[in-house]
Order: structure tokens, then sequence, then C-alpha cells
């Protein structure tokens, strides 16, 4: 994998469901509004009559995408992630989740990448989604992730949550990278401490690991995009012997990937010590920028660093993560 | 009344019948439901709905027990299974479920359908099913949820003249009358409003209700017929103070209400 400033690249999902959709005429495409946004402006243009912009409408969004996926159809709805979860959660729980529809309902701008202020925040969707039966929840990292998220969602037998970040999207890895539904990415081990992060936190985490491992810790990294089903496997396998497991993630730490990574080690008996960075238990206000607000609420670089110092205390002070200035067009962590 | 219409008539009755058995065996349930519905799932079921090419959704999933009912009348789903409805282990749950049988589908959360049937119409006009109806039924109490009118203007929009949508008007919700709780009228005032075919007929007159559904079925845009109804109708038996949404029947209430249905169909 790359390290950062990350190339980034424009509407890489736009562009695989569009593939996708070519080529097989069950895909139809709905949009809440938010066509250009959620990058289906490419299917609009190119597949107009499968294209169905429902309008503000996230309610009957769900139930119409519920019945087209009874229909036959493999509907894939987009618009916000804060408006894909939140507005709907009743409809999506009687309308997908209940009937395990294979309803794909993608949610764009997850946790506080949005500078739109609470209301526009997803900042716990995934707690939403993850405890709804039959759901699939998959909060993906880059480019290359998103080209092999999408074929491989598409005949998953249920409903899944994709949540995806807005606009310029980061290439983290490399060709050869291969998304699992059911595997998580053991990207490094590590003796001393495990970092297990996903979505867009990958990249702090993946700084930060190399930070700590340039002081002498030995520290092992995750990458879990499919939060649920979790592959508890991995997780409790790369905790094993480790003295501190740190969960990065852009959502609140209640019952997002922090909270399935400690159900998974309190339910192994693992003995290491748990630290969650992301969203404590708050809303997220006052920004014009998401770097403020990833600087303001603690999901930075310096607090996935802070954090594994925290629990080791290896001596002195933590090391500091470095900036890593970003030009337009690419992408750094914060 | 014409032959077709007098066996509508005693269609309706035999769903009331069955639905009296039905809720009789736990003494109380939704038949309130089952009375003010009676005729216009009659008409539906012997006059619109063709099962092999169309679909029929029942919104409020409490309104599963008149649809099962018709659906064992016609064929569709076997009389014997009626009497495990509301029981333990049965598929036949009181309010509808995913295992429902019979229907395309139900909501026991109320308001959601329509977009279910807007799903639907879409779907056949994706794959060319021109000729495809999709029957839906709509309480109006659950005009009270934001979702229906959502729904109602996509429909519009996009001129699914496929729906057929019933709204059964017997003004009874869980705290009591509609228009005590909620001002909704002018109901059909508003569908028209939306861009529907809207009519407002007397939904326990068999005559009303074909020769709208009849004009439902011809428009080229959605069309909702709003049946006016009431949860008593064709039991002169009950009190009329019983609480329509959830109707109690002691034992000799149900043997009365029995006899006088076996009576008006002998």
């Amino acid at each position: 994998m790359r390290r950062p400033p990350y190339p980034t690249v424009l509407k890489p999902y736009g562009r695989t469901l569009l593939d996708l959709a070519r080529v097989d005429e069950r895909i139809v495409c709905l949009s809440g509004d938010l066509t250009r946004q959620c990058e289906i402006d490419l299917f609009r243009d190119e597949l107009p009559e499968r294209f169905v912009n429902v309008g503000m409408a996230e309610a009957n969004m769900i139930g119409i995408a519920g019945a087209l996926a009874r229909a036959g159809h493999v509907p894939f709805v987009h618009t916000f992630g804060v408006f894909a979860t939140r507005r709907p959660f009743d409809q999506i729980v009687n309308a997908v989740a209940y009937p395990n529809l294979p309803v794909r309902i993608v949610g764009f701008m997850p946790g506080i990448s949005s500078p739109g202020g609470p209301s526009h925040q997803a900042i716990e969707d995934v707690a939403l989604m993850r405890a709804l039966p039959n759901l699939t929840v998959i909060d993906a990292a880059d480019a290359t992730e998103i080209q092999q998220v999408v074929p491989a969602i598409l005949d998953h037998p249920g409903p899944v949550y994709l949540r995806l970040k807005r606009g310029e999207i980061p290439v983290i890895f490399e060709e050869g990278y291969e998304f699992s539904m059911h595997r998580a990415q053991r990207l490094r081990t590590g003796g001393d401490a495990v970092i297990v992060a996903n979505g867009m936190m990958l990249p702090s985490a993946i700084v930060a690991t190399d930070i700590l491992a340039a002081t002498g810790i030995d520290c092992g990294l995750v990458h879990a995009p499919v939060v649920k089903p979790l592959d508890a496997a991995t997780v409790v396998d790369a905790a094993a012997g480790v003295r501190a497991v740190v969960t990065a993630e852009n959502h609140t730490i209640v019952g997002g990937l922090g909270s399935a990574v400690a159900e998974a080690l309190a339910e192994a008996g693992s003995g290491a010590r748990l630290r969650r960075v992301g969203l404590r238990d708050t809303f997220a206000e006052g920004a014009l920028t998401a770097h403020h607000l990833f600087q303001t609420y603690d999901l930075t670089t310096q607090s996935i660093v802070d954090a594994v110092w925290g629990v080791l205390k290896p001596g002195g002070p933590a090391p500091v993560a470095p900036t890593s200035p970003a030009a337009v067009g690419e992408y750094s962590p914060v | 009344m014409d032959q077709k219409t007098e066996s509508l008539a005693a269609l309706a009755d035999r769903i009331r019948l069955h639905a009296v058995r039905m809720v009789a065996t736990h003494g109380l349930g939704y038949l309130g439901q089952a009375l003010s519905s009676a005729e216009i799932l009659a008409t539906v079921y012997g006059r619109v709905y063709r099962p092999e090419v169309d679909r029929i959704v029942i919104s409020p999933g409490h309104y599963v027990i008149g649809a099962f009912a018709a659906a064992a009348e016609c064929g569709l789903l076997d009389p014997a299974a009626l009497a495990t409805y509301g029981h333990d282990g049965s598929r036949l749950e009181a309010i509808g479920t995913e295992r429902s049988p019979s229907i395309d589908l139900t909501c026991g959360s109320l308001g959601q359908g329509l977009s279910a049937a807007v799903g639907f119409a879409l779907s056949d006009r994706l794959l060319g099913r021109t000729d495809a109806r999709t029957v839906v039924l709509v309480s109006d109490g659950e005009l009270e949820e934001g979702q229906v009118w959502e729904a109602a203007m996509f429909a519009a929009h996009h001129g699914l003249g496929g729906i057929i949508a019933l709204v059964d008007a017997n003004n009874s919700q869980v705290d009591g009358p509609v228009a005590e709780i909620t001002t909704i009228e002018p109901v059909a005032d508003k569908w028209r409003a939306f861009g529907w075919h809207a009519q407002d007929v007397d939904g326990h007159d068999i005559q009303a209700l074909e020769s709208a559904l009849d004009k439902a079925v011809r428009s080229d845009r959605p069309a909702v017929v709003t049946a006016r109804t009431a949860t008593t109708t064709g039991l002169d038996c009950l009190p009329s103070t019983i609480d329509g949404h959830f109707v109690k029947l002691p034992p000799k209430l149900a043997e009365q209400a029995v006899a006088e249905l076996e009576a008006r169909l002998a």
C-alpha cells in the first residue's frame, strides 16, 4: 500500500456501478436528489431508463427499492449516509432488512467528513445498520477497494449498507489488493500493539503505524472494511499477545467498528487493553473544513499514536505525527 | 342488483363470516377492519385483481384478516389455514408478516404500502408489463403518515397508471375516530391535488364500488377510490359502542354474529 500524500480519483464508485449496469439489466439506480454528489450522474446520463430520481423522499425511496428488489431488480439507493439511515430507519427495517432483500444502500459523506454540521454528519449510521438483522455493513477506504466492493456486493443475497467518502477518493492500495466480504485485511503484523481501522481513518492508521514502528514499537494494522459481519477471527488472531488494541473509525465510538472489535475481543477472552479513536459520544459542530473537525474531535493520526502510547507507556512523550501537506488532487490524513 | 353484484355482496358476507370465526377463537381482534373492508375486498378479488398478472398490497398489516378470508374464498389459500389465524406457530399472524400467504406485501408499520405499490408499478414499467395492475389497500388512519404522500407525489409525477389504491375510510384508529384526531378531509381532493384520478364512494355499496373500480382500471393516471365505511357494517348484533380497531367478541356474541351472517347467506 502507498503512503501519503495519496493520488486521488473522481467517481470510482459511479464508474464501477455504470460498468456493471451496462451488462446487468437487473441494476436500477435510485437517487435522493443528490445525483452528482453520489457519482451517479454517470448512470443517469448513460442509462436514464434505469435511473430514478425519487427526490427528497427517503422513506418512499427505501419502500420503492424494497419492492423493486422483490420483483427481481437489484436497486442501488443513493443519498448522503445521514439521510440514508436516520430518516428511513423504520422503512429499512420493514421494507428491506426484515424481508432480507438485495437492496444496496449507498451512503456518501461519512462521519465528520461533512462540514455541514450535525444535521449532515452520519456519525451513527454504522451503529444503526449494524444493529439490524440481515444487514451487511461496509466502510470502504479507497478507490481500489471501491472498484472491487461494488461487484462483490452485486449478487450478495441480502441487503448491504455501503459507506463511501464523497469527492476526491484516495488511491491507497496498489494493484493486487483483494477485497473480501469475509476477511479483514492484515496489512501488517505486530507483537506490541495492533490498530484496527477502516474507511477514512485508514490513512491515519497507516501513518500512525509507521510512526510507532520508527520508535521501536512493533505495531500491527488490520483493515476491516466489512464491519458486519466482522471477521472476528482475524481481529482476535492479530490481537493475540499484544498489549494494546486501538480502533480508529470516522463515527461515534458507540456501536461501530470499535464496538464490534470490543465484542470480538471480549468474547474471545483477549487480554489486550482496548482504546477506541472516534467521536466520543458527541455531535461535531463548528466547521468550515473537515480537517478542522477531525482535529477538534481527536480523530487524527496523532490521536491513534497517543492511544497506543497511552496503553504501552514506553516512557517519554509520544512521538509527534508529521503534518502531511496535500496538493490539490492529493489526499493526506489529518 | 344484478347477479354478479349479488354474488359480490355474498362474497363480502362470507369474508365477514370467516373473519368472525377467526377472531372468535381469540375472543378479540381485528374484526372491525374486516367488516369495514368486506365489500372493498369482495369487489377487488371478484372483479379487479388477477392473481396471475397483478400484485396486491395490503398496506395496513391489521387488515390481512380480510385478505386471507377473501383469498380462501377465491381459491388462493387453503380455507383450513384460516383456523390457525393468530395462533402460535401460524403463518397467518394477526398483523401481517413476510410469511403472510396469498398477498404480495403487507406492512405492520403503517403508511409504507403505497411506496411498495409504486415500486411494483415501476418494476412493471421497466419490464414492459404494461397490462399489470398493482392494487393497494390503504386505511384512512394511514393518511396521517407522511410517507403516503411522498409515494402519492411520486406515482403521479411518473404517471404510474397501473396503481389502483383503495382507501378504507372507516374513521377508526386506535385512539378513536380519525376525524377527532387529525382532520384528513377532504381526502379525495387531496389525492386529486396530488395528481391522482380520485373518487369518493359508499364503501359498502357494491355497485358504487364496481363502477368506481371500472373507472380506476381505465385511468391513465394512478387512481384512488376512497370508500366510506364503518367498522360494524354487516353485523347488526354488534353494539354500536365497540372499539372498531380491536373488537371484543365473547363466545355468545360470536355465536350471534355467525347466526346472523349464516341466515343472510342462506
